[in-house]
């Protein structure tokens, strides 16, 4: 069994978003002949609609290969990564089930953001790290030049970097070949009790709750009585299974192995990504470090649509949860929406992700309000508050101060746009810090900046002024006391809590203005009039108004009519239901997310 | 109640999507012949018939003898009551005297005519082909020989204006005619009219303007003693159209011809609309059954057109309480509705959002 350890190869691909991951991997499927090229498709490891739409990775996705080097055969294990800022979360834990990543760069861009932050990520879990060149098919590609960048703005050496193309298929045989050459093999110990790490989960209608794991120690087959470290609860193995990248059975999975756990796992909450499987019968004496919990960072209220569906919201969101650690979610009652739940994000991709996820695979029609942040709210009376809901505010009497979340934002950019990314970071209060050029050609600008700034449009504002070409990378460092109000709307008179949102006093006019006039577009015309107010604590600071609705007639309805016309009776009647009814005002779904891109037509 | 669809037409007006076209003798001939059959195929001597009506299309524009087979037959099938209202369709084109006194011959006591407008400029836009002075003129011969006479009137059509309105009804007024049916266009998909609307080749009231010409047409005629007993329908006391509050009642009906409907038993059977396919028919309608659930939508979705209004027991014996139902909801509709006893009916002033009111209203 020692040789069989010895022949696997566990790694990663990371790389800053849109440099070619997912393309890579499908590469290096194809050339080991992992999947016949039959059932071959783009982006293959891809699986989530979603994704493949967006050509973006989201969920981190294992498959195992072949390959023959010198005449012996190597299990190639591989981890597809995400790219975007808000998903470091899951490359971090495709990390820690691996020995080695291979770090793309795409030759016509260069290191961008994410390829340092990733390559920190990896360097942390001390992983070997292989640098590629990808792209070099491309007329802009300076292979020189990103060589360069490796070795002086991450200190890895890239003399030996293969240059590929993994769109032409050039030089895939290079990675391969320094992935057994470069990358260690697992350690860990075959006769030692079972230690499994679960790196990520599925459910399945029918096996239950799926554990995606690495083995660190023993092995495991199907009849094992095995136990969470963390949550105690012990069960038998229903199968073992490795990934192809689709699911297939095997006898067991033995130290260094990437595979699957089904054990008849009814409740979701019993797999914890990051927990370690070990053997009930025979335990291991310490469990894997685990994954540190994420904070979200963007909250918002999440509704069904119809009140009734709230129930399946419940089970959509816990599914995810159990595919997506890093969602938090917790109850909310909301005047206007009803019942629903107020849910964490990492970030804005992470918040659109998981809406579209609940309406396609979970078939729910979902209100969502406005992204909102977390502020601490210091009261007179001494007490803390962490409000993330707009409408938990205490009263303005009995606030003493509030704080909000600051990142500290990084831009890199051509210099060519220094000028109007200066001027987006003021718009939105930040505060410069410190500017670097890294090359001639790229520029690294430092700003403190709230967080409940960057929520609203900043990231299609900064691609659009920089048509593209800046990337971002930012963290939250802490709190920072600010004159933030509360701006209400009200709709005939009575405050619609669903629309309330925080906002800093100087800007707290003209937001209040675009939501007004925003909404005037978007909710019909009604029986009656339906005026609609922007307010701050009492104080009325924008008014539109909808006129009553004059005319919604049939002027004919004789014999041969009735049945079409009670059909179409019945499709306007259908409309309506889709309307939340708030006091006497009918509002459409639409309403509630228009204030989410008010900012879009400045 | 029988109607009966003549879907003939000696041209198409530019707003209409009813089921009718141009045809040559022979297929109308085919055609009468199938109408007969199937009056056959559905004779029952012992039905009571109050009202028939034929429409169309045209039906004034076919030959009279067409007609006088039609009625000839429904008499042969049907229990017909000797005081039924019998109403037919004309346009001013078609009138003739001869054609006008079959009619009276044959039974027939009541006209309708399709007039429109007497503007002839907004005549030609929507493509009606008569003039204003032919439209008259139709009245007037109609008036010989009928006591009982309809014109239908066009709101919101291009190129009107309040005051232009008000002149076409001036005149119908002074021709003594006792009905009046004035409707706002509808655009409806599809039609000539629509795509020049859409394309901007000509232009419409805005829907807010049509319904304060509506609203004012309303008054005027109120005040000339022409009282609104549904929507689009005015008439002096005692003139109402009996069949077309038939069907706001709820009324069982039979159609007969292309793409006309029956309702019977709480079953509703739809004739093709193909005319070949109804030519070589077998009179295997499509048949409907109407759900309690639609009863009641159907129930108020039509009463709530008249001035009367939807009658409450009617609803609860349908298992609607509707004032236990929808209490709120009456409520907070209290200036759109009155609430008596028995009726909900829509205020004077309200029928331009009745739509908004019937959505309110079902269960």
């Amino acid at each position: 069994m020692e040789k069989r350890q010895d022949r696997i190869r566990n790694f990663c691909i990371i790389a800053h978003i849109d440099h070619g991951k997912s393309t890579l991997a499908d590469r290096l499927i194809e050339k080991t002949g992992t999947v016949s090229s039959r059932d071959m498709s783009d982006q293959i490891l891809d699986s989530m609609d979603i994704e493949r739409e967006r050509g973006i990775t989201i969920k981190l996705t294992p498959t195992r290969m072949f390959y023959d080097y010198n005449g012996e055969e190597y299990i190639l294990n591989l981890i597809d990564t995400p790219g975007h800022v808000d998903f470091t979360y899951e490359v971090s834990r495709s990390l820690a089930a691996c020995e080695g990543a291979i770090l793309i760069v795409d030759a016509s861009q260069g290191v961008e953001a994410q390829t340092i932050a990733n390559t920190y990520l990896a360097l942390d879990n001390n992983l070997e790290i292989l640098p590629v060149l990808n792209k070099i098919d491309l007329p802009s590609a300076d292979i020189e030049k990103s060589r360069k960048e490796i070795e002086d703005v991450l200190g890895i050496p890239a003399d030996d970097v293969p240059c590929i193309s993994a769109k032409e298929g050039i030089n895939i045989d290079d990675v391969l070949k320094q992935i057994v050459e470069k990358i260690p093999s697992p350690k860990g110990d075959t006769q030692k009790p079972l230690k499994a790490l679960i790196f990520d989960s599925m459910y399945d209608n029918f096996k239950g709750a799926i554990c995606f794991v690495r083995v660190f120690d023993g092995k495991v087959k199907i009849g094992d009585k095995i136990q969470m470290m963390k949550t105690d609860k012990a069960y038998e193995v229903t199968e073992v299974g490795v990934f192809t990248p689709s699911m297939k059975p095997v006898n067991e999975l033995c130290v260094g192995d990437v595979g699957y756990i089904c054990a008849s796992i009814k409740n979701l909450s019993d797999t914890k990504v990051g927990d370690t499987i070990t053997d009930a019968e025979n335990p291991c004496s310490e469990a894997l470090p685990g994954y540190k919990d994420v904070k979200p960072v963007v909250f918002s209220g999440i509704f069904p649509l119809d009140g009734s569906k709230y129930g399946d919201l419940k089970d959509a969101l816990e599914k995810l949860k159990l595919n997506d650690a890093s969602l938090h979610f917790s109850p909310e009652t909301s005047i206007a929406l009803g019942f629903g739940f107020r849910v964490g994000f990492l970030g804005l991709l992470h918040m659109e992700i998981i809406t579209e996820r609940l309406e396609r695979e979970f078939d729910l029609d979902i209100i969502t309000t406005a992204p909102s942040v977390s502020y601490h709210v210091f009261k007179t009376n001494g007490e803390m508050l962490e409000v993330s809901n707009p409408s938990m505010l205490p009263p303005v009497a009995e606030i003493e101060r509030i704080e909000e979340p600051m990142i500290a934002l990084s831009v890199y950019t051509p210099p060519e746009y220094v000028g109007p990314i200066m001027d987006l970071c003021q718009e939105k209060r930040g505060e410069f810090l410190d500017m670097q050029y890294l090359e001639k050609t790229r520029v690294v600008m430092k700003y403190h900046m709230p967080l409940g700034e960057m929520i609203y449009d900043f990231f299609d504002a900064l691609k659009s002024r920089t048509r593209g070409y800046a990337s971002l990378d930012y963290e939250v460092y802490g709190f920072m006391p600010s004159d933030l109000v509360k701006l209400d709307i009200m709709l005939n008179g009575e405050t619609c809590d669903a629309l309330s949102l925080i906002t800093h006093r100087d800007k707290a006019y003209q937001r209040g203005r675009q939501i007004a006039e925003k909404l005037k577009k978007v909710i019909p015309r009604q029986l009656f009039e339906v005026p609609i107010q922007a307010c701050i604590g009492g104080k009325i600071i924008a008014r539109e108004t909808v006129s009553a609705m004059r005319k919604d007639v049939l002027a004919k309805c004789y014999g041969g009519d009735i049945s079409r016309k009670r059909k179409l009776l019945e499709k306007q009647k259908a409309g309506k239901k889709r309307m939340r009814q708030f006091g006497s005002v009918e509002l459409p779904s639409e309403a509630f997310i228009s204030i989410l891109k008010t900012d879009d037509e400045n | 109640m029988i109607y009966v669809h003549i879907p003939f037409c000696d041209s198409k007006c530019f707003y209409c999507n009813f089921c009718s076209a141009k045809y040559d003798e022979k297929i109308k001939e085919k055609y009468f012949k199938k109408l007969v059959e199937e009056i056959k195929f559905n004779s029952n001597k012992y039905k009571n018939i109050t009202s028939i009506y034929i429409g169309g299309g045209t039906p004034s524009s076919v030959n009279e003898k067409y007609i006088k087979l039609i009625i000839n037959e429904l008499k042969n099938n049907f229990n017909i009551d000797k005081n039924a209202e019998i109403s037919i369709e004309a346009n001013p084109c078609s009138i003739t005297e001869s054609k006008l006194k079959t009619y009276k011959q044959i039974g027939i006591n009541r006209i309708s005519i399709g007039v429109q407008s007497l503007n002839n400029k907004q005549l030609k836009i929507i493509g009606r082909r008569h003039t204003k002075k032919q439209a008259i003129n139709a009245i007037k011969i109609a008036k010989k020989y009928f006591n009982n006479v309809n014109c239908d009137l066009l709101i919101g059509i291009p190129n009107q204006n309040y005051l232009s309105l008000k002149h076409s009804v001036k005149c119908l007024l002074k021709q003594k005619i006792n009905h009046i049916s004035a409707y706002m266009l509808i655009c409806e998909n599809g039609t000539k009219l629509t795509k020049q609307i859409e394309q901007k080749q000509v232009k419409v009231a805005s829907e807010d303007k049509c319904v304060d010409y509506y609203n004012k047409i309303v008054k005027y005629l109120k005040g000339k003693k022409y009282y609104r007993y549904e929507i689009s329908n005015f008439a002096l006391l005692g003139y109402e159209c009996k069949h077309n509050l038939g069907y706001w009642n709820l009324t069982d009906y039979y159609g007969f011809g292309l793409s006309a409907h029956s309702y019977i038993d709480g079953f509703r059977y739809n004739n093709t609309t193909d005319m070949q396919e109804y030519l070589e028919s077998k009179f295997d309608y499509q048949k409907e059954e109407i759900s309690n659930e639609e009863k009641i939508e159907e129930l108020i979705m039509l009463s709530l057109r008249t001035q009367k209004g939807v009658n409450i027991n009617e609803l609860k014996n349908l298992g609607y309480d509707i004032l236990k139902q929808k209490g709120n909801v009456l409520n907070s509709l209290k200036d759109f509705i009155n609430v008596s006893q028995n009726y909900i009916s829509i205020k004077d002033n309200k029928f331009g959002v009745c739509n908004q009111i019937i959505l309110d209203l079902l269960p």
